[in-house]
């Protein structure tokens, strides 16, 4: 999940609505330093701030904002989200065994000195996702499940979109429903994680793809079809986004909601026609 | 009972016109073509439900007196699930209606090649789609198409399919495509349709 495709549009956020969003930001780094170490800080993703803000939303838990220091910038002054559950925690768990499970398939495809350097850091990760481990069992289990799954689809190369995205737009969906209070909301609860899971492995993919293409390396949309691949994968993620939108409606959310319908309805798309263009234009040079 | 002003999301003091504007928002959000053959179609019902409810409720309550004596009509539409008795896959239907998507692609799957017909290609892509399997139920559901062109069911499942392709919510444009219109604007057309329709008979059942 550190990917960071989960991000606002600035630009059609409220001002004092990117400041609540900032604080998040910055509440579930301190937490990260507090559980973990100075170091674990760099996993912070804008994906773990979407949970924090998914958490803390459903909970109805942020209970105002207070003011502080940044630790990397001691000049910097910045606001904290207070939170009077355990949000924070459990996002700053989940970023630390993403992080790790993250680690270990890096290693396993990517260059010497990039290995050297994950075989020196991985030591420290595997004590803390321990520490995760233990707060949070189900997190740690339901990233494994993925892991695992992710990798026996990999193996068979000619696997379609739907299998591919699969395991980690399940791993999603079963976090997230881990918060429903009853059985209606677990379901709308998986059925939006499984969609947001699905794009953002389907993002991953559209990303990584002309390099997966260089590497040889496992990549869904290496077997499409198609002769206008970007309008392709477009219909692709924006399908799944729908299909999130749909059931986040359902979740009547209302704390950061302002923040949280900016990022379904201006931030994941806008970011989408980065990714997929940026795609387009190699094409087009190529063919140059 | 809640308080219906609480379901729309407005306050007690609102104007008629802040009302009905509240409840045509909700009833778009929650409306059923956005959940056609999604996991989620029952919740959207009821929420849908309650907001009708609410709507009606502060209609009554505004209206005591003033003495309007149209009736409601409330077309709710059963064309989802309306011409599945008659067909040989019938007890997949229920299965895909009671979210046993397992038990229905078993039978689907022990199908003769010789009997999957068009119908059958629709199931497999209700199975897909309730499982978030989003490309293959849209591939299932164009060959259900291409064998039977002229059956509504298939066509909607077809359109509701490419009205998400194109995700356009926000209004936010999200790559100017072409490719996603093909079938024509016909889903959003359906869509524009139905709501307006469904906003007129709301001016009518104020009364009931």
């Amino acid at each position: 999940m550190v990917f960071g495709y989960l991000q606002v549009q600035k630009s059609e956020l409220l001002v004092r609505e990117f400041d609540a969003y900032k604080a998040v930001y910055c509440g579930l780094c301190k937490q990260i330093g507090k559980d973990y170490s100075f170091l674990t800080r760099l996993s912070l993703s804008y994906d773990a701030t979407f949970y924090t803000m998914i958490l803390m939303s459903l909970e109805k838990s942020c209970t105002g904002f207070k003011g502080g220091r940044c630790k990397f910038n001691p000049l910097k002054k910045c606001k904290f989200a207070k939170c009077k559950s355990d949000s924070y925690s459990k996002a700053a768990a989940f970023s630390v065994i993403t992080a790790y499970y993250k680690l270990i398939d890096d290693k396993k495809d990517s260059g010497f000195f990039k290995r050297l350097l994950t075989g020196i850091i991985k030591p420290f990760f595997g004590h803390w996702r321990k520490k995760a481990k233990k707060l949070y069992p189900e997190l740690d289990e339901a990233v494994a499940k993925m892991m695992d799954a992710q990798f026996e689809v990999e193996q068979d190369s000619s696997s379609g979109i739907d299998a591919a995205a699969h395991p980690t737009a399940e791993m999603l969906g079963t976090v997230l429903s881990f918060e429903g209070s009853d059985d209606t909301q677990k379901r709308v609860l998986y059925e939006f994680g499984y969609h947001i899971g699905r794009w953002v492995y389907l993002m991953d993919a559209a990303d990584d793809l002309e390099k997966d293409k260089k590497h040889n390396c496992f990549n869904p949309f290496l077997n499409v079809e198609t002769d206008d691949l970007a309008q392709y994968q477009t219909s692709v993620l924006n399908q799944s986004l729908a299909r999130a939108y749909d059931a986040y409606n359902l979740l009547e959310l209302i704390d950061f909601k302002g923040i949280l319908d900016n990022m379904m309805l201006y931030g994941f798309p806008s970011k989408q026609n980065t990714v997929v263009y940026r795609l387009q234009e190699e094409e087009d040079d190529k063919s140059v | 009972m809640t308080n219906p002003y609480e379901v729309l999301g407005v306050s007690p003091s609102a104007s008629d016109e802040e009302i009905k504007k509240a409840y045509r928002e909700l009833a778009k959000k929650y409306h059923p073509d956005n959940y056609a053959g999604s996991p989620l179609a029952d919740v959207a019902e009821q929420k849908m439900k309650e907001v009708n409810e609410a709507y009606d409720e502060i209609n009554r309550m505004r209206q005591k007196g003033k003495g309007t004596g149209s009736s409601s009509s409330s077309q709710t539409s059963g064309s989802y699930s309306s011409n599945g008795s008659t067909s040989q896959f019938y007890s997949v239907r229920i299965y895909i209606q009671r979210n046993m998507i397992q038990e229905a692609e078993q039978i689907l799957d022990s199908t003769p090649e010789g009997n999957r017909t068009a119908e059958w290609h629709y199931l497999k892509g209700m199975c897909a789609f309730r499982k978030g399997w989003s490309e293959q139920a849209n591939s299932y559901f164009t060959t259900a198409c291409n064998m039977d062109p002229n059956n509504p069911e298939y066509r909607a499942a077809f359109n509701n399919m490419h009205g998400q392709q194109t995700y356009n919510y926000g209004g936010y444009n999200t790559g100017g495509s072409t490719y996603n219109n093909a079938s024509g604007c016909s889903c959003c057309d359906i869509c524009t349709a139905m709501i307006c329709a469904d906003c007129m008979c709301d001016c009518c059942r104020a009364g009931c």
